[in-house]
Formats: structure tokens, sequence, C-alpha cells
């Protein structure tokens, strides 16, 4: 039963995914048509992908860079140009291959002096000694000076030409944008020109430059954004598809994250949700919520007014107004009926009541949810130290109950399974504040139910003291298996809803 | 460093060899007498058949240690009411960004003519001041007659 829904549901999902596609890479894919068909099949049956799941694969620097110069070779070979030139071309194009051919083959000369590469394509670049040259970065004239100028011929000494592309890669980080230094002139200085000019460490910096826009223009590719971290992702989820996917994925180095915003893990919530989520949090949107739940506005200059004690007469600090706490009206008409307000029930006073209900309501709403995600946040910040206090336990506990090392691995699980499991339960908190109320929403919280319940007696469990561990193994197996049961049938239905656009939410995004 | 001085003395020559009409730039003398080429005083006159005609606007030109590397920096003297000077007196010009169009070859000379062409065109995408922007956009009439004020208080000789 549960085979057979992974089955379908995996099928579907590849099709979504594979029409998405399908509009960028049908050349790129050309050659490999016969291959592409084969893997897909294997993979069905090789792995059964949950719902949640998204394909990607995990580049390597070299993997960047050979990618790169394959599709330069590839559109040189095509347009007929030099590779420099065809790369040029290509971070003009941002790496939109198939375009950037077509509007090639249209109108080659506009899109090479777009591009800033003119029309004069034949050109082998070398330094010259002109006589009666005077260079104009640096004034200097001379029958002896080494020159150099792209195909623009703007000249100027190789000593300035050096020094200034040194300035934009060292210092500014340029690389596939550095135009010629003339006033006004927009040509990119090419690769080649820029191997004559520069030394090697210059042109290392500069091919890693080259590499990281690569990947910053490839729509597919993202960095994983794990400190110290050299490997891209390649994941074909669109941006427009994010509504109905939440594209997480793991990098070599095992930091999740997900691709669409690059921030930590966030399933089952999808990225705008997430955003919004972390905007309300983090602004002081809350603050205004409790000024509107627990003060009132003086009717005549508008002082925020807490009442913190005494009777309803209230003279405002700031503008000396007399008025009522309860109906705000004028002091001067209460008469002698003080401390008592007898126009409470008039349609002023009560329309303030439930204005002021209402907003009360809805920050307590807020922090209900607001709380158990900062729980969850709390625990999983604690995930370090649970980590390592996990290590401990598990060396101590091979010294007491003379158990293996592989005997007791079952703790690295569960601390694992705990991490991962609170992190969704975080999210679905955040999840949950924008769902509206309906069957879907009651079925999901249920879900939720299940899986804090069983992550909440796991993590008592683990807690326990060492000689007490041993005597739990079985039971702590158990629930390990039975909390990443849970988390993956959380998971697998907010993603099939979210995909069919079946969740309702109480905002517009 | 030495680039920087050399170029400033060659940027020097060629200015008193030739000049555009109406223009002032020259070295600033320091109260020794000594010329100290990183500092210049400068002055753009208003186009003819402009509502700017007639005004001469000072600014003080002053140059970086990276000089042609980078950019001069422009500060009218005193601030300039226009859209694109900051309230410093700072002016905000693409090709005086680092990060835009300077390029080590833009001399002097196109310096103060693309400030001159400024100030008839305006920038509206870079607002460096409240007053002068606001007014720009929502009212033409009043702008005009204060760039004509501020044109009276600095007229040309």
């Amino acid at each position: 039963m549960d085979s057979d829904d992974d089955f379908m549901s995996d099928a579907s999902s590849q099709d979504f995914l594979d029409t998405q596609g399908s509009d960028d890479e049908s050349l790129e894919d050309f050659g490999e048509e016969l291959d592409g068909g084969f893997s897909q099949d294997k993979d069905i049956i090789a792995h059964s992908k949950k719902p949640y799941e998204v394909d990607f694969k995990v580049l390597g620097p070299d993997d960047i860079v050979r990618e790169q110069n394959q599709q330069v070779v590839e559109v040189s070979a095509i347009l007929g140009l030099p590779p420099e030139s065809a790369a040029i071309l290509l971070r003009f194009g941002r790496w939109n291959r198939e375009k950037l051919i077509e509007s090639y083959m249209d109108h080659s000369e506009r899109i090479l002096e777009e591009a800033g590469l003119g029309t004069t394509v034949e050109f082998t670049p070398h330094t010259q000694v002109i006589s009666g040259f005077m260079c104009d970065i640096c004034c200097e004239d001379g029958d002896d000076i080494e020159t150099y100028a792209m195909r623009c011929g703007h000249r100027f000494c190789v000593e300035c030409y050096r020094h200034y592309l040194s300035q934009k890669i060292k210092e500014e980080g340029e690389a596939a944008r550095i135009e010629c230094p003339a006033e006004g002139c927009h040509r990119i200085v090419d690769s080649k020109s820029l191997g004559l000019l520069v030394t090697d460490d210059l042109k290392d910096r500069y091919q890693t430059l080259l590499t990281r826009t690569y990947v910053d223009d490839k729509e597919n590719l993202k960095w994983c954004p794990a400190p110290n971290c050299e490997y891209a992702i390649d994941c074909h989820v669109k941006q427009r598809d994010l509504q109905r996917i939440v594209p997480t994925v793991e990098c070599l180095c095992k930091h999740h994250f997900c691709f669409g915003c690059t921030l930590n893990d966030h399933q089952p919530a999808p990225c705008t949700l997430v955003n919004m989520w972390l905007k309300k949090c983090e602004d002081d949107s809350e603050t205004a919520n409790w000024i509107s739940a627990n003060t009132k506005e003086c009717p005549r200059c508008h002082s925020t007014i807490e009442k913190n004690g005494g009777c309803n007469h209230m003279t405002c600090r700031k503008c000396k107004h007399e008025f009522c706490w309860m109906c705000m009206g004028l002091w001067s008409e209460h008469g002698t009926s003080w401390y008592n307000c007898n126009r409470y029930e008039e349609k002023s006073g009560s329309e303030a009541r439930t204005a002021q209900a209402r907003s009360r309501a809805s920050l307590e709403r807020y922090l209900h949810y607001y709380n158990r995600y900062a729980n969850h946040e709390q625990s999983a910040k604690l995930d370090k130290d649970l980590y390592l206090k996990t290590e401990k336990k598990m060396t101590s506990l091979q010294s007491q109950s003379g158990l293996s090392w592989i005997e007791v691995q079952f703790l690295d699980t569960a601390s694992q399974a705990l991490q991962q499991c609170r992190q969704t339960l975080k999210w679905t908190y955040a999840f949950a504040y924008y769902l509206a109320r309906n069957n879907l929403t009651e079925i999901f919280e249920d879900n939720q139910k299940d899986l804090e319940l069983a992550v909440e007696s796991l993590s008592e469990m683990f807690e326990k003291p060492v000689p007490e561990l041993a005597k739990l193994k079985v039971d702590i197996l158990d629930k390990t298996a039975y909390c990443n049961k849970r988390r993956v049938i959380l998971l697998s239905d907010t993603a099939e809803n979210l995909k069919n656009g079946e969740w309702k939410f109480n905002v517009e995004w | 460093m030495s680039l920087c001085i050399n170029r400033l003395q060659e940027e020097r020559k060629q200015w008193r060899r030739d000049h555009p009409f109406g223009f002032i730039a020259k070295p600033h003398r320091t109260a020794q007498g000594v010329l100290d080429l990183k500092k210049w005083e400068c002055g753009v006159p208003g186009k003819a058949k402009t509502i700017w005609e007639g005004g001469l606007f000072k600014l003080e030109v002053t140059f970086p240690d990276e000089y042609p590397t980078k950019p001069p920096k422009c500060k009218f003297t005193p601030p300039l009411f226009h859209p694109n000077v900051y309230p410093s007196g700072t002016v905000c010009l693409s090709i005086l960004n680092e990060e835009e169009a300077w390029k080590p070859a833009i001399t002097i000379k196109q310096i103060l003519l693309g400030i001159q062409d400024l100030l008839d065109e305006p920038n509206p995408e870079s607002p460096a001041q409240a007053e002068a922007y606001n007014l720009f956009k929502k009212d033409r009439v009043q702008y005009e007659r204060r760039v004509k004020q501020v044109v009276k208080e600095n007229p040309a000789p």
C-alpha cells in the first residue's frame, strides 16, 4: 500500500519536473536522449523517491569548471567564434545557450556589439611599440613604451593596462564584465587579452571569479551556503515552482538547505511563507499588536496611553485633555457618574471593545505558534551540544555495559532523528500559523501532534542516565524508527497537498 | 603615487594649453604658496540657453593617491541646490563612481563638462538631496525660480 503510493507520486513528480525543465534543455539533452530515458526508468526502479524529495546533483569545483568549458567549446564550434569570444557571449547571455544561439543567428552584429565584442573577430592579441605614443592614463610618452589595445583600438601602455586589470580583479572582484579603460567604451576585456597582460596569480583569481559568476548566473545552480563549502548544487526546480514545492537538498558537506531560498531546510513550509514568518518574528509588528491590545490613544492629541491603575478619569499628560477611559468621551459630559461610566453600552464603546478583543486574540494566536516554533528552534540550536553529549554517552555506555561500538550506534541514530524531527516540527508551526481552518488542517495537526509526542518521548528516553540506556535500547530503537516514519508521513502529506494546491491559507502569497 | 602626480602634472599642462571657455581649473595654492596638485579649485559655468546660464559654480576636486585608478571627489563649495548634489556639496555622477562608469582614461576636462551637462539634466534616478529633488519632481516652476536665484548669487564674471 505504502510502496504503491510512493510509486505513483514518484512518477507524477518526475513528470512535473521534466516538463518544467524541458524548454531550457531540449538541445542540451539532444545527444543523451537515449541515455536519459534509460536512466529515468532505472531511477524509478532503483529508489522510490518520497513526494517531498527533489532531484539534484552536487558539483565540485572541478565539475563546475568542466561544465563551463564544455559549453564554451560547444558554442564556439556552433557559432564559429574563438572560445574566448564565445565565453564572453555566454556570460553576456547569462549562460542561456539556446536563446543566445538563436538571437545570434538572427542579428549577430547587434549581439556582438551589446556583449562588448564588436564585429571584427579574427585577432591574435599582442603588445606593440608605437612611435610618438602617449598613454592617456599615465601621460607617459616615448618611443620605447610597450602598448596594448583591444579590437576597439583604445591604446594604453601595458603598465597602466595591467594596473587597471589587477585593480578590477583584486580589489573589486570583477571578472566577467571588465570594460576597456577608455571613457564610454563598453568593450569587455576577453580572457586572451587578460592572459597576455597579467601575472599568473591574478589569472587564477580571475578564473575563480569567473566560476563564481557561472554558478550565480545559472538558474539551476546554487552554491552551498555552508561556511567554506566549495560545492554547488544542480537542481531544476524553478523559481515559479516554489509555490508548490519545497526543494530541500543535501550537499556533500552534509548541509541540508532549501534550493529555493538557500535558508536551512524548512520543510514543510514553502519559501514565501517562511520569509513572511521570519519577517513577522523579526520586525516589531508584534510590538504594535501589543500596543493595540493594551493601550488607547488620547482622543485629542493621539498620544499612546497605557492605563496601569486608577479610575476612569484620564487626564492626558501631554495635552491635559480630560476623558473617560471607558467610553473615550469628554469627562465633563459625565456629570457626577464618576468611577462608573454609564455610557458603557453605547455603540462607540462596544465597537472599541470588540476591536480590542480581536487584536488580543490574534496576538495570542501568534504567540501560540511562535512559542512552539521557538521551542523547537532552541532545541535545534542545542543540537551541537546534544551531539557531543551523545558521543560521550556512547563511549561511557561501551565501558559500563560491555556493549560493542557497533551496538551503541543506536544512540547516534536516535540523536540524528531527534535533530531532524525537531527541525521539521519547528517549521510545521510556522506553516500552521498561515493555514486556514478546515479538514486538511485538522489532519495536519493530528500528524503534527503525533510526531511531536513521539519526539518528546524519545527525547525523554534519550536524556536518561547512562546505566538505564542499555535497558532502553529496544525502546529507543523503536521510537527512533517511529519518529522517522511519522516525519516522512507528515512531510509526504504536506508536500502532496502543496503540489496539488489543496492547502487553504489565511494570507495571500 | 608617482603615477598620480605625473598624470596630474600632465593634466595641468593640457588644461593650460587648451580648455573649454568659461571653465576654471587650477591646483590649490597653500598658505605657504606651495602648489597642491591633489586638490584643484574649479569652476563650472551654466550652459547657454538653460536656466543655469550666467552662473559660475565653484567646486573643489580632490584626487586620491590611487588616482587615476580611482576617481577624484568633486564637491561644490558652497553646496549647490541641485537634485544630484548631496547636502555636503558632493556630486553624484556615474562617471565619478568607481563602481559605475569611472575609467582611468577620463580627464579633468571630461569630468567638468560632465558636471556642466548634469546641471541642466538632473538624473531623477539617483536623488542626493531632498529639497531640490522634491521641488524638481513636484513643482517645476518653484524649482526653476530657485535655480535662477542660485545663478544670481553665483554670477559668472
